[in-house]
């Protein structure tokens, strides 16, 4: 039996019909058109899939849409400003080289968000903490955490 | 270094394909959603080594799935990887098997509208299996009594029987070895042994697949040369290769996994040929993990010097555990060689290669094809021979490594070229410095213990020679110049994320003088683009970037032509010049007023007139494969409580001739040597002898790789690019990729000796092994 949730992703309200067994994951991609998530592994072990809820990041492979019925979700396509600008932190990443085959950088880009939306200045090793779950085969992460550092040192305090 | 004037070549810009990479936009083959799309799953063997007896899809096909078997695919035996020559590559692959020789090796397939569907339909195939004995070691393998994996497979076209269930050997002999280490003073030989390592590209292996109304067939997939693809897919499936189409898309990093056609893509051909309806199958990470692999090795190496440092000869035996098929052990066992024998000069030498079939997930190139193993051993043994001489070892390296005007072999014995451009000695001398070499001190005291290690290694730019040896290299594009004066170029050459193609933009953008933002990289697949043979063997910017400057300098004859007689000056009295206000480049006669007119006035002057596209089209094998030389200097920490070692510390050097994008040039080196630390310390894939499977399922939780905690902080890590400029390269470009591994491993293991000690000729060196090292040190204290 099909089940009628509500979302709100990318603020724009969305009413979905899903099975009970639907991941979110699925859901964006498949439903929404929103391929900007990723599956990596399929076990919550890779952070590919990664968007945000309600704020905080999540693993969209690992978890069941009709559990976050009425939540807000954000997704990589929903950074950017309204006059189509980049926000700070993708600027940031196309800037010091952080991006290579690309597949890792949604999830990153949007757990550096959540980083520096609760804390706008984090030390390097904070940085590196809150991304470990995030895996990057390409770049070795220096680019990255280049990439969100700058981001905190250019922000006004 | 001669004086340039670059406005694109070595300027950090972004990336083209950046906006949609952070943005989401980017589209990978999982990304793809077609009409009427079927979804795909594969059923694999869950034995090591068996024979399907038999196989019932009925159940299956009940449930609405389209199934198919071994029965039911072309009944062929093909290579998956044809970068080699036809006559020179071994044959023992089907699309679908009766006879699976590893966990996971694919029997049938479906079909089925939803995913879950198809995984339901997976569950009701029936088959019946009888278990073989399998075989989990190369040495055992060998053994007359041991089972034959294969009676015979295929060299070329002809029938080739397999002995021992060895899949190739090789042996090379130059010199006389016997009279070399007779004449040797110092006598020096270790064992080495490298993991069996997996790819772990985020991006599972996928394909979809659409089959045309005209017969033929349309497909997108992760890969590293899209016409190898399409040649074996005409292959196997007798399409002739104009109906068979296949799209480049971004791949979510390869690192060797997809040099060749991969198993999936077959498969997702003959479901949707059977469908005829579209197919999509994305492996999940548990099949990918047992898809593929990196080369395992077994390595013993005697050299022998004599008091002076002087290296007189060498001897390498190797033995390779490739799993379940030949991906071409033959060149690798070559390049192995040629690695060798081409870090440092040996007046003797023999080199003794064997390639062993087992029932284990398949070896193919990873990330150094061969190279990242032996430059293991070589730069473990030159730090052991210097200890043993009392020499410094960077000074024993700085006596004997291979450099300017000497031969070089970029692809084994077959493929050799001399050497043209060497920063060696300047990366040794720059590096020392800036690591602290020679201040290093040894304390062999405290719970953490520091030491600092160095190494040094290199890889080809690409596989061209003078002669045509074993491997196909070459290229070809095509460029179009705009009636804007803006460029369009096609390429099928890859860019497998390090910005390959920003690098083959900006040698456009050079040649022609135009802003690199009027260069566009477009969107092909195999109808077109000509031939490039694969991004492989760190040949991109040098084999692909050579030959799209070469076709540049073609359509810029004819757009100084055109513009000649616009300006009624000879072609070869016009110059061009980058306008940057106009945003175009300028074409002008130097030293006569007036007499300039813009890229974009002369396209469309002549289409106004007639004249036609300024645009050409060619090919350009190299024949030269500079080797890109690096230096790593890698400083660790040896917690002797808990086993743990931590890199701390690098400078990374490296000699890639003229650098094209900087900021992307440093993400070579920075990722080179994150997946180095981990082949060093942490990443193998071990085997459950019992039932064959991996012992970590498939799964990242036990496959453990590095993450963004375990790598030294920002201010630790250096870079340094030589001054060096190539001149057989697009404006003196040679590779950098590959060799960015290489030496990693050497360079950590010489650390953690400085560290503690101990030496350690296995790899990799995990916590349980130093605190075992370090309590038998204890006992024998």
């Amino acid at each position: 039996m099909k089940k009628q949730i509500a979302l709100t992703v990318n603020g724009v309200k969305r009413e979905l019909l899903v099975n009970p067994q639907d991941l979110l994951l699925n859901v964006l991609r498949e439903q929404l058109g929103l391929t900007g998530a990723k599956y990596g592994c399929g076990i919550g072990e890779c952070g590919s899939c990664t968007v945000l809820l309600d704020g905080e990041p999540i693993l969209s492979c690992m978890t069941l849409a009709v559990a976050v019925n009425g939540s807000e979700v954000t997704t990589i396509e929903g950074l950017l400003g309204s006059d189509g600008s980049l926000h700070p932190i993708q600027e940031s990443f196309l800037e010091h080289g952080a991006v290579q085959c690309g597949f890792c950088t949604p999830g990153m880009i949007l757990m550096a968000k959540n980083l520096l939306d609760k804390n706008p200045h984090p030390s390097e090793e904070e940085i590196r903490e809150h991304i470990r779950g995030n895996l990057c085969r390409c770049t070795g992460y220096t680019q990255i955490v280049q990439a969100i550092k700058e981001v905190s040192l250019t922000r006004k305090a | 270094m001669t004086k340039t004037h670059y406005h694109a070549i070595g300027k950090k810009t972004v990336r083209k394909d950046g906006l949609a990479k952070v943005t989401g936009q980017e589209i990978y083959t999982s990304d793809l959603f077609l009409p009427r799309m079927l979804h795909g799953r594969v059923l694999r063997s869950p034995y090591p080594h068996a024979r399907v007896k038999k196989i019932d899809t009925r159940s299956a096909e009940a449930l609405g799935a389209v199934c198919i078997t071994f029965k039911e695919v072309p009944d062929i035996t093909y290579a998956e990887r044809i970068v080699t020559i036809p006559q020179k590559t071994f044959k023992d692959r089907h699309v679908l098997t009766d006879h699976p020789r590893h966990v996971g090796e694919a029997v049938a397939a479906v079909a089925a509208e939803t995913a879950e569907l198809a995984e339901k339909a997976l569950g009701l195939i029936r088959v019946e299996y009888e278990r073989l004995p399998a075989l989990f070691d190369a040495v055992e393998a060998m053994k007359p009594e041991s089972i034959a994996l294969y009676e015979t497979i295929f060299f070329g076209q002809e029938e080739l029987r397999v002995s021992n269930n060895v899949a190739a050997t090789r042996e090379i002999i130059e010199g006389d070895i016997e009279k070399g280490f007779l004449e040797s003073e110092i006598i020096v030989e270790e064992e080495f042994r490298t993991g069996r390592v997996y790819h772990a590209q985020m991006e599972t292996k996928s394909v979809v697949c659409q089959p045309e109304a005209d017969g033929g067939i349309t497909v997108w997939t992760t890969t590293q040369t899209i016409h190898n693809v399409r040649q074996l897919l005409g292959e196997i499936f007798k399409i002739p290769l104009n109906k068979v189409n296949v799209k480049k898309i971004s791949v979510g990093g390869a690192f060797g996994s997809s040099i060749q056609m991969n198993s999936v893509v077959p498969i997702g051909v003959a479901l949707a040929l059977k469908a005829r309806r579209p197919v999509k199958i994305v492996l999940t990470r548990e099949e990918d993990m047992v898809d593929h692999c990196k080369y395992p090795s077994y390595i013993r190496l005697k050299l022998g010097a004599k008091k002076d440092g002087k290296l007189m000869a060498g001897h390498m035996r190797v033995i390779v555990d490739i799993g379940a098929h030949n991906t071409q052990a033959y060149p690798l066992l070559g390049c192995m060689a040629g690695w060798w024998v081409s870090l440092y000069r040996l007046p003797h030498l023999k080199f003794e290669g064997k390639a062993v079939y087992t029932n284990k997930v398949p070896a193919c190139a990873m990330q150094g094809f061969g190279n990242p193993q032996v430059t293991f051993a070589v730069e473990s043994l030159m730090e052991i021979l210097a200890e043993i001489l009392g020499m410094d070892s960077i000074d024993l390296r700085l006596k004997n490594y291979v450099g300017l005007g000497e031969t070089f072999w970029g692809q084994g014995p077959t493929v050799r070229s001399i050497i043209q451009s060497c920063g060696v000695e300047e990366m040794l001398l720059k590096g020392a410095e800036l690591s602290g070499w020679k201040e290093r001190k040894k304390t062999l005291e405290g719970t953490i213990r520091r030491g600092l290690g160095m190494a040094r290694g290199f890889h080809t730019s690409g596989a061209g020679a003078p002669m045509p040896g074993e491997v196909i290299d070459y290229s070809g594009s095509i460029v179009k110049i705009n009636e804007d004066g803006s460029v369009d170029f096609m390429t099928a050459l890859m860019d497998l994320g390090g910005g390959t193609l920003d690098a083959l933009a900006k040698i456009v953008a050079e040649e022609l003088k135009v802003p690199l933002e009027k260069v566009g990289i477009s969107s092909v697949d195999t109808r077109t683009t000509v031939y490039d043979v694969c991004t492989h063997a760190t040949r991109g910017i040098y084999c692909g970037g050579g030959a799209l400057h070469k076709v540049t300098a073609q359509a810029k004859s004819k757009l100084l032509e055109f513009a000649s007689r616009i300006l009624q000056a000879p072609p070869h009295a016009l110059k061009i010049e980058i306008d940057e206000e106009a945003g175009q480049g300028m074409i002008y006669v130097e030293g006569v007023p007036g007499k300039r007119i813009s890229v974009g006035e002369v396209a469309k002057t002549a289409q106004i007139n007639n004249w036609g596209t300024i645009a050409a089209v060619d090919s350009l094998r190299q024949v030269n494969c500079p080797p890109t030389f690096n230096a790593q200097f890698i400083e660790v920490e040896v917690n002797t409580e808990t086993g743990v070692i931590r890199p701390v510390r690098a400078v990374l050097c490296s000699d890639a001739g003229q650098v094209i994008n900087p900021d992307l040039a440093e993400g070579q080196l920075y990722g080179g040597l994150y997946r180095g630390l981990g082949y060093a310390l942490l990443e193998d894939t071990d085997y459950d002898k019992e039932t064959g499977e991996l012992k970590n399922r498939g799964l990242f939780t036990d496959f453990k790789m590095l993450t963004a905690e375990e790598i030294p902080r920002l201010e630790d890590i250096q870079t340094y690019f030589t001054h060096t400029r190539e001149p057989t390269g697009p404006f003196g470009a040679k590779g950098i990729g590959e060799a960015a591994l290489n030496p990693t491993a050497a360079a950590v293991v010489n650390a953690i000796y400085d560290a503690i000690g101990i030496r350690f000729t296995k790899i990799p060196v995990t916590p349980e092994m130093v605190l075992k090292a370090l309590n038998e040190k204890r006992n024998q204290g």
